[in-house]
């Protein structure tokens, strides 16, 4: 794929990916062919940073990991008014890697 | 989604341990006691109850055999009493016969729960709850 696509691409998305995972994201980016581009420029990434507010705000009924995609762990969430208040403060500080861990699984059904 | 197995099988039984201790803490120490130590971060704060505030005392309404008591003050209680029944013996089931069957169900229901129509209706029924709950002040 063209390079300059490519680096426009991972501009635009960093923040949405760890810092490690991004070289990867390029170099497997600019081997694919051009016909799949128009697929990965409009994938729709979540953002650390709502999950991380909604997370403070309503992290005790699960809503940020509804919102992220994790159906199951947002019901446990809910149910466990969330994990005793433990888990709520755990998620403060992880939903954001998980936010970006759901990323790369959505682009990497694009990219393998 | 969780992506292995194995991820899901020890976070389950970490919460199903997790559980039951805090189930035994609940029975077996007096009512005061239980009362002092608030546990509920929503309730603490605001002095609202939650969505599912008051399943520990449904729960335990539900050993003892109470139906109508565990239904009135939070028929969350229920699911919880199934997902504690079940969930470990399936987990153990599994582990024996080397299968993942309680994985692949709980991706395929994790995968309904996201169709708009369930996810609205169970979201209903949540807010319902909870609407209840603060109506009986829990």
């Amino acid at each position: 794929m063209d390079a300059q696509k490519v680096d426009m691409f991972i501009m635009s998305n960093t923040k949405f990916f760890e810092a490690h995972q991004i070289m990867a994201i390029r170099e497997r980016l600019l081997t694919m062919d051009d016909s799949k581009w128009h697929m990965i420029s409009t994938v729709q990434f979540k953002d650390p940073t709502t999950s991380l507010i909604v997370s403070l705000l309503g992290g005790s009924l699960g809503i940020d990991r509804f919102i992220i995609g994790d159906t199951g762990l947002g019901v446990g969430k809910l149910l466990t008014c969330g994990g005793f208040g433990i888990w709520t403060i755990i998620d403060w500080f992880m939903i954001q890697g998980a936010t970006r861990e759901k990323n790369m699984q959505k682009l990497q059904q694009f990219l393998y | 989604m969780i992506t292995s197995r194995n991820k899901l099988y020890t976070m389950l039984f970490i919460a199903c341990i997790a559980g039951y201790i805090w189930l035994y803490l609940s029975m077996y120490n007096n009512q005061s006691e239980i009362n002092s130590l608030n546990t509920c971060f929503i309730k603490h704060t605001t002095n609202i109850p939650c969505p599912s505030c008051g399943s520990t005392r449904s729960v335990i309404s539900l050993l003892h055999g109470n139906f109508n008591t565990a239904l009135y003050i939070n028929p969350l209680g229920f699911v919880i009493v199934l997902i504690m029944l079940f969930a470990p013996l399936w987990m153990i089931l599994d582990f024996t016969t080397k299968r993942k069957t309680l994985f692949d169900f709980y991706n395929k229901i994790e995968h309904h729960l996201k169709k708009p129509h369930y996810a609205i209706s169970l979201v209903l029924l949540v807010i319902a709850n909870w609407i209840w709950n603060i109506t009986k002040g829990l």
